[in-house]
């Protein structure tokens, strides 16, 4: 090959490329650009849904203790009525925050995720009734499932009589309100920082805060999938039956009340203005996913709002199962189009290590 | 007659003695290399995450044999990796250190199938090749201690080499040429936007037109460059599109080592003059050759080794054609060892549901329990590591006191951007079929 016939050959491929080029662009449908402008979309998120849910749950807890405080000066059943109702304003306001687990809310060393510190479940009662009698309120321990919210629960409705009769569970309650109280107050405080943090931080790579709320958002998702309704409905693998205790709320009977306001805090989460689903509109092949997406949130939400607030887990599994089969069915159809079909079509990285097979 | 004349020729060609700097800087570029590498696995603690935590390993085809060690022995055998590389940079050992390096890599990359990357099957074969190269002959401590070394070396063994990257290459370059890569930008113009925030040349990623280019000089690239890396006039115009090119995808895209690994092994198509030059910056007390012209022989043996070996390596690639109305994105037939590289977007969500066939009770299984993210994520879209999972799953289970287990997946995948489509009959029980290289035709059809 000559230097002016290597000339020609660079030259034919230059052509060749301006050629499809304008290929590209002439026989374009209408999407000639996926411009989407992530750090909008950041601090949409920051300052519209994360900043206000936060705040919100934060008011709550607030007046939980104001109402703990009445009950722990005088204990009568009218207090604690007052009580019952300010934990459950509470559980419902974290249902619109339990998906930001990263973070200020993130696990830092030994401290776990804000839901996991202050919201898991099935709680222990045996070993809160350990601490209890031991009237210890240390928390000198990993035992997440014999604090938060759920172990307040179950101090107040697992029986009329409890704490209104024990010094100690009154004590018991008290750490476990001033606990979420603080784990709570140092999240809000720290986003205030973090928030400018939040919103430089553009990639989409593992780290970056679109992948960061992306899968908090899957996670949140599956837990509540798998732990509010799959497992109490005994569909796990290995589950010989119904464990209707293992379902959140179970001791005030309200985990419809609280499914129901997570699914909508999941569906504002992916609807928001300048969210996810704008975000997949601007992507190729994001028009169908959206499409299909919104079709099975309908779905999702037609069955649970069948479902009647006011009873039990245990009460719908004997009386309408099929409520219950039907809104797990419906769940998992939507599962995919939240997880892989989501991740792939905006290119959000959910692992570290990324195969080059795909 | 002239067909032999024809061998004759080409047996003289690649016996000719040439100068053995090349294979010099190569070995002490791949023993650097590998040894940056395997350092950078331990301190991302990935000795822990990959091998140590995983309640379940994915087996290799043909494989199965092959398990993973205490603890103490992965990370033993990380070190002992370390040592090898730096054995095979200094020359020092090189035989013991090179087939000591290739047998500890290639041991813990048959581990799991999920970690399969493209550029470690690469990293295998030039360990490989390494073993058998007269690498050390020069320049090495070995030599230095010996107190012999050689000049030159038959052309063939440089030749090896790049004919392996050559390979690489220009595989990787055809695999491109196909409708969605070439007429639809895709994956690029899913994966390009992702990356609008990068510096400067984020802007002109948000454009379709920039997916295209890109596509387009992907393939071009691929293709061409092994041919423009030869010719000496393109020499150094290619090696600057080598140096860009794997900057660019390095920059893009989470494939950790392999652009530098790429850039620093295409240095053997330059001369040997170039090579010597940069080996002169070596300290001459312990690496200088000794003044005295001598060519080094090679078994001639080792010849029909590298026919059976390069044959494998242009034909294997193509064992996907020999599957029916093989729709290789989807089924993934033959798409392994074949130099495919970010080729396809791919993902799927696996939800599998093992069965009692005793009592007909049916439960969903939590993939979380068993595998990590990674794990999944690659489990979710290639069949052959579901059929491994479902089988796992009804061990496990069985185990757990279900009888007779039966297990079935629901398999959603998205290729490329589009809707996602079951992958396998959802009804069909896994735990009835087995792995094999006959088509699987319990696959559903492509979108």
């Amino acid at each position: 090959m000559k230097n002016n016939h290597l000339k020609s050959f660079l030259s034919s491929i230059c052509i060749g490329l301006l050629s499809v080029a304008f290929y590209a662009c002439s026989s374009s449908d209408g999407n000639n650009s996926n411009s989407f402008d992530r750090a909008l979309m950041l601090q949409n998120y920051a300052e519209k849904m994360i900043i206000p849910a936060y705040a919100n749950f934060q008011t709550q807890v607030n007046a939980l203790q104001t109402a703990n405080s009445t009950f722990q000066t005088t204990p009568n059943s009218a207090n604690l009525a007052n009580l019952q109702t300010a934990w459950l304003n509470a559980a419902t306001a974290w249902q619109s925050a339990n998906a930001f687990n990263f973070g200020p809310a993130g696990e830092q060393g030994l401290t776990k995720n804000l839901n996991e510190e202050i919201a898991t479940f099935p709680v222990n009662t045996a070993r809160i009734e350990f601490f209890i009698s031991n009237n210890d309120v240390s928390f000198n321990n990993f035992e997440r499932d014999t604090r938060g919210l759920m172990a307040v629960e179950y101090l107040l409705y697992e029986s009329t009589q409890g704490v209104l009769s024990s010094a100690n569970k009154r004590n018991y309650l008290n750490a476990l309100i001033q606990q979420i109280k603080t784990r709570t107050d140092a999240v809000v405080t720290a986003w205030a920082t973090y928030k400018s943090v939040f919103i430089a931080n553009t990639g989409t790579d593992i780290g970056s805060s679109t992948s960061a709320l992306y899968n908090e958002f899957v996670k949140s998702y599956e837990n509540l999938k798998n732990f509010k309704v799959s497992l109490p409905l005994g569909k796990r693998a290995g589950q010989t039956q119904t464990e209707p205790t293992k379902v959140e709320a179970y001791y005030s009977a309200r985990s419809f009340v609280l499914m129901k306001a997570h699914f909508t805090a999941l569906e504002n989460l992916w609807n928001a203005s300048y969210g996810f689903r704008s975000y997949l509109e601007n992507a190729t092949g994001g028009a169908d996913l959206v499409k299909n997406t919104t079709a099975q949130i309908t779905a999702v939400k037609n069955v649970l709002n069948a479902i009647d607030n006011n009873s039990s887990f245990s009460q719908i599994i004997q009386n309408n199962p099929a409520s219950l089969e039907s809104l797990y069915v419906e769940m998992q159809k939507l599962t995919r189009f939240f997880k892989s079909d989501m991740s792939s079509i905006l290119g959000i990285a959910i692992t570290y290590d990324s195969g080059d097979g795909d | 007659m002239i067909v032999a004349m024809a061998i004759s020729t080409f047996i003289r060609f690649l016996l000719q003695p040439t100068s053995i700097a090349p294979l010099a800087v190569f070995r002490i570029v791949f023993g650097a290399l590998m040894f940056f590498s395997t350092a950078r696995f331990m301190a991302y603690n990935w000795v822990e995450e990959h091998f140590v935590k995983p309640i379940f390993h994915f087996k290799y085809f043909g494989f199965y044999w092959v398990e993973v060690l205490p603890a103490w022995a992965m990370y033993g055998l990380h070190w002992l990796m370390l040592l090898s590389a730096l054995g095979i940079l200094l020359g020092c050992f090189y035989r013991v250190s090179s087939i000591l390096f290739f047998i500890c890599f290639t041991y813990t990359e048959l581990i799991d199938l999920t970690y399969y990357l493209n550029h470690y099957y690469f990293v295998s074969i030039v360990a490989a090749l390494m073993c058998t190269l007269p690498a050390h002959a020069a320049y090495s401590l070995d030599a230095f201690w010996q107190k012999k070394s050689y000049t030159e070396v038959p052309f063939w063994t440089i030749g090896v080499l790049k004919l392996q990257l050559g390979i690489v290459y220009f595989y990787a370059g055809i695999a491109k040429i196909n409708e969605d890569w070439l007429f639809e930008a895709l994956p690029l113009r899913i994966w390009l936007p992702a990356h609008t925030d990068m510096w400067i040349l984020g802007y002109f990623f948000q454009f379709v037109w920039v997916a295209y280019l890109f596509s387009w000089v992907g393939m071009l690239y691929d293709v061409f460059i092994p041919f423009l890396l030869n010719y000496k006039p393109t020499r150094w115009v290619a090696y600057m599109a080598v140096v860009i090119f794997h900057a660019l995808t390095g920059l893009l895209f989470p494939i950790g080592v392999f652009p530098i690994v790429m850039i620093f092994s295409t240095l053997i198509f330059f001369s040997s003059t170039f090579h010597e030059r940069l080996l002169h910056y070596l300290p001459t007390r312990f690496f200088g050759t000794n003044s005295s012209q001598n060519a080094l022989k090679m078994p001639s043996w080792l010849l029909i080794i590298f026919c059976l070996h390069f044959s494998f390596q242009l034909l294997f690639p193509f064992r996907y054609l020999l599957y029916p109305n093989n729709n290789l994105f989807w089924t993934e037939e033959g798409y392994r060892f074949s130099w495919r590289v970010m080729l396809m977007e791919k993902a799927g969500n696996a939800t599998f549901y093992v069965k009692d066939g005793c009592t007909g009770r049916e439960g969903v299984v939590v993939n979380s329990d068993f595998l990590n993210l990674h794990q999944e994520k690659q489990m979710a879209m290639q069949p052959d590591m579901i059929l491994q999972y479902a089988h796992f799953l009804a061990k496990h289970y069985a185990a757990q006191g279900i009888c007779n287990p039966k297990v079935r997946a629901e398999v959603y995948v998205t290729l490329n951007g589009r809707v996602s489509k079951l992958l396998i009959d959802p009804h069909i029980d896994l735990t009835q079929l087995q792995d094999g290289w006959e088509a699987k035709k319990w696959l559903l059809p492509p979108p």
